[in-house]
């Protein structure tokens, strides 16, 4: 396994009408490390992660993924790719077991592996009660588990969750934390966002604060009281914005 | 976008499309609407109903299966195309209703490959509609005595399937109008434009060499329309199937 970073920007910046959006945003994401994102609703952290992932056209700077260029990632290197930005993918007329099958065709697993990924990925997330039973039927935190588990089933290098502990409850919280620690373990590069500052502080090797589309500092994970550093951070980028502005 | 790639999407769409059962909700409705349709207006017009009559035109008095057919053919330029290309923005708009075409970014499997991926399933049920509805009529037909009163006129049936399967090429766009309007609703509007520029056109006899327009033509108007015409019909689905292709490459999630 190369260890590559899993993820680079450089000088990232797309900008909405409005000014919302990110404003030159270098980020790494080294192998084995797991980097947080935080900030406010509307501070830039989905912007981010969809720039990292090709699901936005950056207005300036540039991304690698696994060292490749976004741009030209071929099937090979979005194969070591797994995200959940949003939406997990849990189509309502599909079993949960089916979703995964599905998940783990689009990531590039042969028919050969399959069963055995989603076998695991069932046992790891804790869905055998669920997966004979349709998405549309799942309350929004096994729909979220599915989502999860499909897009970690193909043991993915490079790793992208935004809010990934939505829905769930504090079973799958643990089992979310279990399963990020263990793939960091094995070589993962890991991006998440959160608003839980404990639980971030309980994963992350690195946080990393966003605010207006800005990277304004960061975190000590083993630091005392996180919110209030967190908060005076934030605070003070909003204050020295102000006063230039 | 390789074959490999458009393997994968098309069994995934194929999975999809069969677990949801919009496609065979919408083969029954259209399959069982049509055959119900016709023998109703057959049976109107042979007890003299002046309004189906006049709703028939030159089809109304013509015996056996090509009276049959043709009624048949009426109803489903119309119709089909309202299903195929309801069917068909479901297919492509569900994915931005429902928030999932987000997980089908970074994926080995290419976005084209997934926008041809389904097509591929959605012409393939077509086919399969197509059939369906042609057994339906043969049955309807038979039935109401044509195979012994009219043996010969039998072949007449061959201008069902021809018909279905043109009129889910002409609903192609709607998938594209789908995808380029991120939901369900802008595919529908453009199904009902097509279903309109499709039916006044034939009804005013112009356009045979409109490849939205020819099938409808056809089906009211055989002779109208030439074979070349016809044969002209496959273009929408490539030139639009195409688009469907490119904008599903330089998608973005920006809005």
């Amino acid at each position: 396994m190369s260890a590559a970073p899993r993820f680079e920007a450089r000088g990232l910046a797309r900008t909405f009408r409005g000014g919302a959006g990110v404003h030159g945003i270098d980020l790494d994401v080294a192998a084995g490390e797991i980097h947080a994102l935080v900030g406010l609703n509307g501070a830039g952290k989905t912007t981010l992660m969809r720039l990292l992932l090709g699901m936005l056209r950056p207005d300036a700077g540039a991304v690698r993924v696994c060292g490749v260029d976004v741009n030209r990632a071929d099937a090979a290197t979005w194969a070591r790719v797994g995200q959940l930005v949003e939406h997990p993918l849990a189509y309502a007329e599909l079993t949960g077991r089916a979703n995964l099958e599905v998940a783990a065709r689009l990531h590039g697993l042969g028919r050969a592996q399959l069963a055995a990924a989603v076998d695991r990925a069932v046992e790891e997330f804790d869905l055998g009660r669920y997966a004979d039973v349709r998405a549309s039927r799942l309350s929004l935190g096994n729909r979220q588990r599915v989502g999860l588990a499909g897009a970690l089933l193909h043991e993915p290098d490079a790793i992208v969750l935004d809010e990934p502990t939505n829905g769930l409850d504090p079973a799958g919280v643990i089992v979310l934390r279990e399963s990020l620690l263990r793939r960091a373990a094995a070589g993962a590069g890991i991006l998440v966002s959160s608003h839980h500052l404990d639980e971030v502080a309980r994963v992350a090797d690195r946080i990393t604060v966003v605010n207006d589309g800005r990277i304004i500092g960061t975190l000590d994970p083993g630091g005392f009281d996180l919110e209030r550093a967190f908060f005076a951070l934030v605070h003070g980028d909003d204050e020295r914005r102000r006063a230039a502005a | 976008m390789s074959a490999a790639g458009i393997r994968v999407a098309v069994a995934v769409e194929a999975r999809k499309a069969i677990a949801s059962r919009v496609m065979a909700s919408t083969t029954v409705l259209l399959v069982v609407g049509v055959g119900v349709l016709a023998l109703g207006m057959l049976l109107a017009a042979a007890s003299g109903d002046e309004q189906v009559l006049a709703k028939l035109g030159p089809l109304a008095g013509v015996p056996g299966w090509a009276g049959l057919v043709g009624i048949v053919l009426q109803i489903t330029a119309a119709a089909g195309v309202l299903a195929f290309g309801v069917a068909l923005s479901w297919t492509f708009g569900r994915e931005f209703a429902d928030g999932t075409v987000a997980a089908l970014f970074a994926l080995p499997v290419s976005r084209p490959a997934i926008a041809l991926g389904k097509l591929v399933v959605y012409l393939a049920w077509s086919v399969a509609v197509a059939v369906a509805l042609t057994g339906v009529v043969a049955i309807v037909g038979f039935a109401m005595g044509f195979g012994a009163t009219d043996a010969a006129g039998v072949g007449a049936l061959a201008r069902i399937p021809v018909l279905v399967v043109l009129s889910a090429l002409i609903a192609v766009p709607a998938g594209w109008v789908a995808t380029i309007g991120r939901g369900l609703l802008p595919g529908i509007a453009a199904t009902v434009g097509i279903i309109v520029v499709a039916q006044v056109s034939a009804i005013a006899d112009v356009g045979a060499w409109v490849p939205f327009v020819a099938p409808a033509l056809w089906a009211i108007a055989p002779d109208a329309v030439p074979a070349a015409a016809l044969l002209v019909v496959p273009t929408v689905p490539l030139a639009f199937g195409a688009l469907c292709a490119f904008a599903w490459s330089r998608l973005q999630l920006d809005r």
